[in-house]
């Protein structure tokens, strides 16, 4: 028995094909987004760490400096006057290659073999394969001798289409070097290595300016060998400290975690809206065998069986379309990985990966959350089918009135979540995952109360359509709230779809506008010089300073500094005369902090550095410079959406006196009046022409590079809210259809009464347009609320921005458009599939 | 002896056929017959017997593979579908055995639906609309909603539908099916009464032996023709 009623309700599915396969598709789609963006993530970290860890090598810990980084006298002291022989000194740095980015890595050959493998692995194999390869004692030798003899790996010496042995122009701190390819690694380590242009340790530092500096000493100490590590504890002067390689690695990476949880939580808000989906349908297809069921139970099936029954369907199903979804997402993975990588790069760290490779981890999160998410929708639908009494095939009539009867109480527990969204809003205090599950609990209080508000808002515009349209248009519009278990589903779905993209929208238009005033407030100056990494030279500063209309000049310094705790810019600003209302300050007197700006030993924090390290003026920083472990108090917040959000701004004096780097990456000119700006830029180009290679532009230009950065750093939302759209309007799609299958002897008794295919296709167009100007004005609460978190916490939370709000009302009005013209096309079918009722079906007995 | 003029259905040579698989199975075998206007006709026969199909290609709602099916002197078989549409929209209104009412509407909405199909003016229909509740004794149900309501009363609002603008012809399939002895002979009661106010036509499949005795004339179904001579079908 138990056979033919799986069979029974088997048949139903395979008799409704295209309910099934929207079913499987909207939790494919769910299931795919997840993947992906775990995929482009969890790439992305992958290809940091495995990049860190070869060149970290077997390297335990690592000395590291101030600003200039390491004095190489010290790494000398270390291994001669105290034989510590497990070290090797290290620069790092950017380079620029026939335009691409590349870091490289200059490495002391004889001190490093001890620390690092890949050395050992270099070849002088053609890329080509066609010489014979060279002994590695040779590229050992020559990558010591010729200068500018660089080894990259194979995939990155193809893409830039440079032989072995073939010459080419490496770009340093603005100045063009020749370099020459010696070999490539070999194959096991390929990837770890890309974009990474090995050489010897003098060749990096005369490309990068750091004469007889280090960027980092590189140690291997045994484990538990705590007197090696505090015998090199004292031995570093102050401005140098020694850091556990694998968690500087760690907290390097982490820099991206906040980034990284707010990709994964807009994913999930796909599987959200999935969810309600997956529950429109199985509730449906439940609903649709309420006849089968009664007949059923009333041949002696029981409710656990009936509960089972839709269960195992429901997670078949779901593991079907999970499966689907992996792969779908391992493609989409692919294409979002561009994005996500770009977005680091812009703002975190270089990383270079170009595979994509579900792991068996991803994919079983992929399995769990798709067949998860299935069972979890179908449960109601299920308890609902395990209730059916046997003796009746359930009236649709009496499944509405008990729809409608549970309404309030569902509002009531919607009203219940959003309470308990606040709480936890307001009880989580700094933390970036509370905060998103109190956004999610927003979501799900608020999609509970939108059915009630649908019933409402009918009964309201029923009579109105009633006048307007007669009583197709009463038709119409009552058959909404008449079907609230129907409806209501899609409703809530295409509305939190649509919330999101006003939530979303509202905070990137309010973060857009507020990135936007600072930079029109920080550009003071009208053209501004320099370079991305390392030092203008001085002479050039010099001449570009005299260029006849330039009235004054401001320098700017920005340097890494790294603690245990990660890593801090330290921005050192000679501010041009009057140019200090650049620098928008936080609750603080202008007239009390400049003039104490200047003075020694005092400093400006950024607003995310304040938020994350919760310090406030008064407070103080303490910096390793030269003199050892200094106090600097902070004198005031300022505001700042720079890319490096936590920085701490000094003065050029300040600076000069507590840390020996002497450099300066950029400069702002301030023209006098009337001197038009593009001629000073021509004159600046053809001074700096063969001398440096630095970027010269107009404030304007800076100000809309600076705004493409940031679009560019979006268009991942972008895409992820519309892929919750597309769920939401199969939502839709599934939904009318749903509908029409359940009123087909309605709409065929109207066909027979004499209403024609095309009025009644236009009653259902009618109808999924007021589902959708619903789903549109039920968003706008949703969506304004979302905003607000996602301004006032998500974002303060995740990168410690203050955002102002603004609200543009095409925002909102657009929304409720596009609301209405999804629902619209999503019920093109349904309208047509509506219009071809046959109206011989109503004169058929049930 | 029926005069041709006041013949308001005549069907002649229907044939229709239906597709199982890959045979085809004939339901109705040459049919012909003539019903004049005002009489009320009983078609009698087994499941499957063809009643329905005729109904529904006496209604428009259906075409005959071969034979014509004149209503009020339109030979509907040579109407396309819309036109079908329109022609059953004013002169057919039809009465189901399981009512087929809009549960979104209420009784009096479902009732001027189809007057105003027909646009019929809003105060012309609305007295319509009253007249028919009174008639159907469901004056003090008219904003109910047809869950509500009991098997006969939603046959009542069925009809007081069928009959609101006045149909030339009034079909009935099954009417009573679905009701108890007593509710039935009610609503036969009731449709006699009001087909024959507006001088309607009355065409009724049923199985049930009184329902037929209750029309002026009674006809078999089977084997996908009428039992008996021709001349009990046709006039000459």
């Amino acid at each position: 028995m138990i056979a033919a009623v799986y069979r029974a309700n088997f048949n139903y599915l395979l008799r409704h094909p295209w309910q099934l396969a929207l079913s499987v598709l909207g939790i494919s789609i769910g299931v795919a987004v997840i993947i992906a963006v775990d995929l482009a993530n969890d790439s992305s970290r992958k290809a940091f760490l495995l990049s860190m860890d070869t060149i970290t090598g077997q390297a335990t810990h690592q000395v590291i400096g101030g600003p200039r980084g390491v004095d190489e006298t010290l790494y000398v002291q270390l291994r001669r006057q105290y034989g510590i022989r497990s070290i090797a000194p290290v620069v790092e740095g950017y380079v620029s290659v026939n335009d691409t980015s590349l870091q490289v890595l200059g490495v002391d050959l004889f001190a490093e073999q001890e620390l690092r493998s890949f050395t050992s692995q270099l070849s002088s194999e053609q890329s080509s394969g066609q010489s014979e390869p060279a002994a590695p004692e040779t590229v050992f030798r020559n990558m010591l001798t010729l200068p500018g003899a660089a080894v990259l790996s194979a995939p990155t010496a193809r893409m830039l289409g440079i032989e072995t042995g073939e010459r080419f122009d490496v770009v340093a701190a603005g100045t063009r070097h020749s370099a020459i390819l010696l070999g490539t690694y070999g194959a096991a380590d390929t990837q770890s290595l890309d974009n990474v242009l090995t050489v010897d340790i003098a060749t990096a530092q005369a490309w990068l300016g750091l004469a007889n500096r280090l960027s980092r000493i590189d140690v291997r100490i045994a484990d538990g060998d705590a007197r090696l590590l505090s015998e090199i504890s004292g031995l570093l002067p102050g401005d140098t400290t020694i850091l556990p390689a694998a968690a500087r690695t760690r907290t390097t990476a982490e820099m991206s975690a906040a980034f990284m949880t707010n990709l994964t939580a807009m994913s999930l808000l796909a599987l959200l809206v999935g969810l309600f989906l997956i529950y429109n349908s199985v509730s449906f297809s439940v609903l649709q065998r309420r006849r089968l069921i009664g007949i059923l139970r009333a041949l002696g099936t029981t409710r656990r069986q009936v509960f089972g029954i839709i269960l195992i369907e429901t997670a078949a199903i779901g593991l079907i379309a999970a499966l689907l979804g992996v792969g779908l997402g391992a493609w989409l993975g692919g294409k979002l990985l561009g994005l996500v990588s770009q977005s680091i790069n812009d703002f975190y760290f270089r990383v270079s990966v170009t595979e994509v490779a579900p792991s068996v981890f991803a994919i079983g999160k992929g399995l769990v959350a798709g067949v998860g998410a299935a069972l979890f929708a179908a449960m109601v639908p299920a308890i609902e089918a395990s209730s059916y009494q046997p003796r009746l095939a359930m009236t649709r009539s009496f499944l509405e009135q008990q729809t409608r009867r549970l309404l309030p109480f569902v509002a009531l527990a919607g009203t219940a979540i959003i309470v308990l969204a606040f709480l936890v809003l307001g009880s989580s205090g700094r933390n970036l995952v509370a905060g998103l599950v109190s956004v999610f609990l927003l979501i799900l209080g608020f999609a509970l109360c939108v059915p009630l508000g649908v019933k409402a808002s009918t009964a309201w515009l029923a009579p109105l359509a009633r006048r307007l349209g007669g009583v197709w248009g009463g038709l119409a519009v009552s058959g909404i709230g008449s079907s609230l278990s129907r409806t209501a589903v899609a409703i809530v779905a295409l509305a939190v779809a649509v919330s999101a993209t006003i939530g979303v929208s509202i905070m990137v238009d309010s973060f857009r506008g507020s990135v936007s005033d600072w930079l029109q407030k920080t550009l003071q100056a009208d053209i501004y010089a320099g370079m991305q990494r390392g030092s203008m030279q001085p002479d050039l500063i010099r001449d570009l300073s005299q260029v006849a209309g330039v009235a004054a000049i401001s320098t700017s310094r920005r340097a890494s500094y790294e603690d245990a705790s990660g890593s801090t810019q330290i921005r050192a600003l000679q501010m041009a005369p009057g140019s200090y209302s650049g620098i928008e300050l936080l609750d603080a007197e202008p007239a009390r902090v400049w003039p104490a700006f200047e003075q020694d030993d005092a400093l400006l924090v950024s607003e995310p550095y304040a938020y994350r390290n919760n310090v406030a003026p008064g407070d103080t920083v303490m910096l390793r410079t030269a003199a050892g472990e200094v106090a600097f108090e902070i004198i005031a917040v300022y505001q700042s959406y720079d890319i490096n959000g936590s920085s701490l701004l000094m003065s050029r004096a300040t600076y000069d006196r507590h840390f020996a780097d002497p450099g300066v990456d950029s400069i702002g000119l301030y023209l006098a009046d009337g001197v038009n700006a593009d001629d000073v830029i021509e004159a600046m180009k053809a001074i700096s022409a063969g001398r440096q290679e630095i970027l010269i532009n107009s404030n304007v230009r800076i100000r809309d590079l600076s705004l493409e950065v940031f679009d560019r750093t979006f268009i991942i939302t972008d895409v992820l809210y519309w892929l919750a759209i597309g769920v939401a309007f199969i939502g839709i799609l599934g939904a009318m259809l749903a509908l029409q299958l359940e009123r087909a002897r309605e709409l065929a008794t109207l066909r027979a009464l004499g209403m024609t295919p095309l009025q009644l296709g236009s009653m259902i167009t009618l109808q999924t347009s007021v589902i959708g100007l619903l789903s549109g004005l039920a968003a706008i609460p949703l969506g304004l609320v979302m905003a607000y978190v996602l301004i006032e916490v998500i974002n303060r939370r995740a990168f410690g921005w203050q955002i102002d709000m603004s609200i543009a009302p095409e925002i909102l009005l657009s929304a409720v458009l596009f609301a209405i013209v999804a629902a619209l096309l999503a019920g093109l079918y349904p309208a047509w599939h509506a219009a071809q009722s046959r109206p011989a079906l109503a004169m058929r007995e049930e | 002896m029926t005069r041709t003029d006041d013949i308001e259905i005549s069907l002649r040579g229907l044939c229709r056929e239906y597709a199982e698989g890959d045979r085809t199975h004939r339901v109705l075998d040459g049919v012909s017959l003539d019903i004049a206007r005002g009489e009320s006709v009983a078609i009698r026969g087994r499941s499957g017997s063809g009643k329905s199909t005729l109904l529904n290609l006496i209604g428009g709602i259906d075409a005959p593979d071969a034979g014509r099916v004149t209503v009020a002197g339109v030979d509907i078989t040579q109407l396309s579908e819309r036109d079908r549409t329109l022609f059953r929209r004013r002169h057919i209104g039809f009465v189901y055995q399981a009512f087929n009412l809009v549960p979104t509407l209420d009784v009096a909405d479902n009732i001027r639906l189809v007057l105003e199909l027909n646009n019929v003016p809003a105060e012309d229909g609305d007295a319509r609309v009253g007249e028919l509740l009174e008639a159907v004794g469901l004056a003090e149900r008219a904003h109910s909603y047809p869950d509500v309501l009991s098997g006969g009363e939603q046959q009542r609002v069925a009809i007081a539908r069928a009959l609101s603008h006045r149909p030339a012809v009034l079909l009935a399939d099954e009417p009573t099916g679905n009701l108890d002895d007593t509710t039935a002979e009610s609503i036969l009661m009731l449709l006699d009464t009001l087909i024959r106010k507006v001088g309607g036509t009355m065409l009724i499949a049923t199985h049930s032996a009184h329902v037929a005795s209750c029309c002026d004339r009674s006809l078999r179904l089977h084997n996908g023709r009428f039992d008996g001579s021709p001349d009990e079908t046709l006039s000459t």
